[in-house]
């Protein structure tokens, strides 16, 4: 298909025919399509609790606490020069995970032994 | 679904042994080569010029594994490149094949063709947006001199109150952001879609699917490229598609 071809190398923008992650797979097809009326379907509960589960640790005082602490190592000398940052501290780069990241992490276990159950 | 109405409708262990994936038009498909969920056949049951695809499934046999939502998406996806597909979300089953030509195919029939026809044509790109959070980072210090007072005021081993005070404040700067972004982003990409379908991820600054005419795919794609560099000092762009329209069917379909 045309899209596939056009690829993309930026790091601005990534483009993908389908979804190969488990968490795109699930933004497809769980929970979204024909829902026929008063015919039995798979329990999905524990997914939606997980989404739940994300608005409160967003605001909660350990992001603040992260964001506190990513805004201290910032080195404000480095705008504009993001290529040469990342080269530079390339190494490091586990250290400045961000606080959302953060707070996806999280979310991780629970949704990786829901999908790992067979 | 909350888990309260799915336990008092019915209980979520009484699965049925047909599994449903899509409905098609009559005609469109005659055989599947993707394999279905749990390894099985799929096949299409065709009625009143709708058609269903189904497969079997033992009883008790089937969880939500990572194979499964593959074989499901990989059915849905290879009938989409064919026809027009209503799909079914991962986990539906009807009790017996007669039910899905009785109950769905004949009871639901000018739903269902009323459905196939409004997404004729469409395909759904999925979305995601998120900052750059170290560039995000810098911005947030370098346009707000509270935040900019208060990191200096941390720097070193500063009181927790004034950490919390500066992490506060920038969680709140980065929200600001956000929704300013997120709305700025929908009204670019809106222009060249039909629908737009917007979820709530507090990871991301926007989640959305966009339903597209095929036609216009090219077009789409344009903006997304155009928007995507203007925007990418602070913002990541990551598009999947063309998806089968999985995100707007209960938009058009009611049965």
């Amino acid at each position: 298909m045309a899209i596939a071809q056009r690829g993309t190398a930026s790091n601005y923008l990534q483009r993908a025919p389908s979804p190969s992650g488990l968490a795109d797979v699930l933004d497809v097809i769980l929970d979204k399509g024909l829902v026929i009326d008063a015919y039995v379907r798979v329990s999905v509960i524990g997914i939606e609790v997980l989404t739940i589960d994300a608005r409160i640790v967003i605001a909660s005082v350990d992001t603040y606490l992260r964001f506190a602490e990513q805004v201290n190592r910032l080195d404000l000398t480095q705008t504009e020069t993001a290529g040469i940052a990342e080269l530079r501290d390339g190494g490091k780069k586990q250290e400045t995970e961000g606080a959302i990241e953060g707070a996806k992490e999280k979310l991780t276990p629970g949704k990786d032994k829901e999908s790992s159950r067979s | 679904m909350s888990p309260t109405e799915a336990s008092v409708a019915e209980p979520p262990t009484a699965l049925g042994t047909t599994y449903l994936y899509g409905i098609v038009p009559a005609g469109a498909v005659d055989s599947i080569a993707s394999e279905g969920v749990r390894g099985a056949t799929v096949t299409v049951l065709a009625q009143g010029g709708v058609a269903a695809l189904v497969s079997d499934v033992s009883d008790g046999e089937l969880r939500m594994t990572r194979k499964d939502l593959r074989r499901h998406l990989d059915v849905i996806d290879e009938v989409f490149r064919e026809t027009t597909i209503l799909p079914c979300p991962f986990g539906t089953t009807l009790d017996s094949r007669e039910a899905v030509v009785e109950d769905v195919l004949r009871a639901k029939r000018d739903a269902l063709v009323a459905g196939l026809a409004d997404l004729e044509g469409t395909v759904q790109l999925n979305v995601k947006v998120r900052h750059d959070e170290r560039a995000l980072l810098r911005t947030i210090v370098a346009s707000d001199p509270t935040i900019a007072r208060l990191r200096q005021e941390s720097a070193n081993d500063a009181a927790y109150a004034v950490r919390l005070e500066l992490g506060r404040q920038v969680a709140g700067a980065v929200e600001a952001h956000r929704e300013a972004d997120a709305a700025r982003l929908v009204d670019a990409l809106a222009d060249e879609a039909i629908d737009v379908a917007v979820e709530r991820d507090d990871a991301l600054v926007l989640k959305a699917a966009f339903l597209v005419a095929r036609a216009q795919q090219d077009r789409f794609d344009a903006v997304i490229d155009r928007v995507a560099a203007a925007e990418q000092e602070l913002l990541r762009f990551e598009v999947i598609g063309p998806l089968p329209p999985t995100a707007f069917v209960q938009r058009v379909v009611e049965v």
